[in-house]
């Protein structure tokens, strides 16, 4: 049983998940109490127009019918269209998806880096005055309600103090860096241009920020308790009796033994603050996924929301894979099998 | 928690001094822990609060529809703690008159997403085979799409309104608490004491709620904490967005969604509910966090 076997059957697996999740979504969508016909069509709609509607939308066919014309198109990337707009979902799906995935990975990044130093300081101090500091402050920033700081850092920082813009991906009287990948930051550095750089970077940093504060607590948490953890090792103990440096020992061997739990946790927050964007894209009008649900769900448009599922989805099923390969970069013990 | 417990402390049968014992050693670890007394303390004064709401704030009728329009967007005084909204209903009586509501919200939520989790996951795990692994794969499907998602879709197909959020809510929620039951009946399944209750032939029923699900309790009640706290928050999210409670409604994501637009020069429409959703929801991590302490000591060291 080697690696490409244990990928290959975790890939396969997916399948019947996302089958699954695709029935899900399709019965919330059609056995909705709500009229998302009379809503598109407008109030003045005659009983004809919205015939019609319907006939263009195959809805007026049996449920089975519907839901394997609708897989079929999935298969060859065509997502349906829109209910209220008429857009091709699939297009919007391409260009909203890096939107929500460069703020997540950035807003991860931020809380990682605020994170585990505050899990290794807890730790080091146990039950003593730095340890409960840090416990609250993660605390105290998990606790608020993201949207609502979220406006009153964009009002603050960006309206009333004019240090960052106050919405938005990027300029727009400029044109964003040419498309290679969607993500700002990353088509920047490849087209070498370091005005956009700092241009995306103004932008994304307090929607991060904000998003960060969610996953704050559960890695600060995690770190800590691995760390107390592997600090009673009797490994470290023979490593502080021959006099290596405490901070050494610290940074090179138990943070790396340690940092395996925490990484599990990174990758269950991902998840979550795919999640907690959906909140902060709305506040800083940010065009990516969450602000797309929300104005779909509004409209009771069910075309989109369907396909933003089964994004998610899939990238959440990648994510899980990829943090169990990463184990086995961080523990060769561990086997794939 | 306390309750829960002392239901079982008289009960010699299921080794009732160990479990005073350590519900004397709990209730004394739990005393000495600052944390979650002041969040015990802070939600029991919120109770009282939401409780008493009714009879003390200076202007009930504005958590319903009345109208002050000569009043309205006053900043903070001596009559209006608060401020005024848009409609000139006091802010001070709606964020006290909210309190009630997101403590029903909370409750609701958790009460039927523990119930619906705690019965798919313990069947699951207690009888497994082919019943686990289709009950497990219908809990991996909800749990591949962030929660908050699929509560906006479910809840915008049943209708805006406080109900249907609950609603919404509460059927994404419980897959949290079925992962965690099946484990937790997982491996209380292979301790001595419930294979002596299969060997002197117990029926499925009497081993389930006399040997497992009390030995299964601790864990549960501390998700069902710190997730409470969680629970007022994505219901205030989804009040925010405008799919949750309807105005007049004096849901406080709501009227931070109210005050939006009129943030900052009429600033205290939205920081006052902001604050007090801040509050009950760092009340509940405070009182979650610290009983982790005490339920599962193993969690902190």
């Amino acid at each position: 049983m080697n690696l490409r076997y244990y990928l290959m059957r975790r890939i396969f697996l997916i399948i019947p998940t996302l089958i699954g999740l695709s029935v899900l979504t399709f019965s919330i969508a059609r056995l909705v109490p709500g009229d998302p016909v009379g809503l598109a069509a407008g109030p003045q709609a005659t009983p004809e127009i919205r015939e019609t509607f319907r006939r263009n939308f195959g809805l007026d066919k049996p449920l089975p019918v519907q839901y394997l014309t609708y897989m079929q198109g999935i298969f060859r990337g065509d997502f349906g269209e829109s209910l209220y707009s008429r857009r091709d979902v699939f297009e919007d799906l391409k260009r909203f998806f890096p939107a929500t995935f460069e703020l997540t990975v950035m807003a991860i990044f931020i809380a990682t880096v605020l994170g585990v130093p505050a899990g290794v300081v807890s730790a080091m101090y146990r039950n003593r005055i730095p340890d409960h500091i840090s416990r609250v402050i993660s605390l105290f920033f998990v606790s608020f309600p993201a949207f609502w700081l979220a406006m009153i850092f964009q009002t603050v920082l960006g309206r009333e103090l004019g240090l960052v813009p106050i919405g938005r991906r990027f300029s727009i009287v400029e044109a964003p860096p040419n498309t290679v990948s969607g993500l700002y930051i990353l088509d920047s550095i490849i087209a070498r241009d370091l005005d956009s750089l700092w241009l995306s970077l103004r932008h994304i940093f307090v929607p991060a920020l904000v998003l960060s504060f969610s996953a704050l607590a559960s890695i600060t948490r995690i770190t800590r308790a691995s760390m107390i953890e592997t600090l009673e090792k009797d490994f470290v103990r023979m490593e502080r009796a021959i006099g290596i440096p405490y901070q050494l020992i610290i940074t090179k061997y138990v943070l790396r033994n340690a940092f395996i739990a925490t990484l599990t946790v990174i990758s269950l927050n991902f998840g979550w603050l795919m999640a907690g964007a959906v909140l902060i894209e709305t506040i800083f009008d940010w065009p990516g996924l969450g602000l797309y649900a929300v104005e779909s769900s509004l409209s009771l448009d069910f075309q989109p929301i369907m396909g933003i599922t089964i994004i998610y989805g899939v990238v959440f099923s990648t994510i899980n894979i990829i943090t169990d390969m990463l184990y086995g970069v961080l523990d060769p013990r561990i086997r794939y099998g | 928690m306390a309750e829960i417990s002392s239901s079982n402390v008289t009960d010699l049968e299921s080794g009732a001094p160990v479990r005073w014992d350590n519900l004397r050693r709990g209730l004394y670890r739990f005393r000495s822990n600052t944390l979650s007394m002041v969040g015990l303390s802070a939600l029991l004064i919120i109770v009282v609060i939401a409780i008493i709401a009714p009879f003390v704030v200076p202007f009930p009728e504005d958590a319903e529809g009345a109208l002050h329009v000569t009043e309205r967007l006053q900043a903070p005084s001596s009559v209006h703690p608060f401020g005024t909204d848009k409609v000139g209903r006091d802010i001070f009586s709606r964020v006290l008159m909210g309190t009630g509501l997101a403590f029903r919200v909370g409750f609701v939520i958790i009460v039927l997403a523990t119930t619906i989790g705690v019965s798919i996951g313990g069947i699951a795990g207690y009888f497994g085979g082919w019943l686990d692994e289709i009950l497990m794969r219908i809990t991996d499907i909800f749990l591949t799409v962030p929660a908050l998602v699929l509560a906006i879709a479910i809840t915008a197909a049943l209708g805006n309104g406080i109900t249907n959020t609950m609603i919404g809510i509460s059927l994404v929620w419980w897959p949290g608490f079925a992962r965690l039951t099946r484990s937790l009946v997982l491996s209380l399944r292979e301790e001595p004491f419930v294979e002596a209750a299969f060997g002197i032939g117990a029926s499925n029923m009497r081993i389930i709620f006399r040997h497992i699900l009390p030995n299964a309790v601790s864990p549960i009640i501390i998700k069902m904490t710190t997730d409470f706290g969680f629970a007022v928050l994505t219901a205030a999210a989804l009040g925010f967005i405008g799919l949750g409670a309807q105005p007049p409604t004096p849901e406080w994501g709501a009227m931070i969604n109210d005050g939006r637009s009129y943030f900052p020069d009429e600033w205290w429409i939205a920081t006052f509910p902001g604050m007090a959703i801040w509050l009950m929801v760092f009340s509940w991590n405070l009182l979650g966090d610290g009983l982790r302490d005490v339920l599962d000591p193993r969690a902190r060291r």
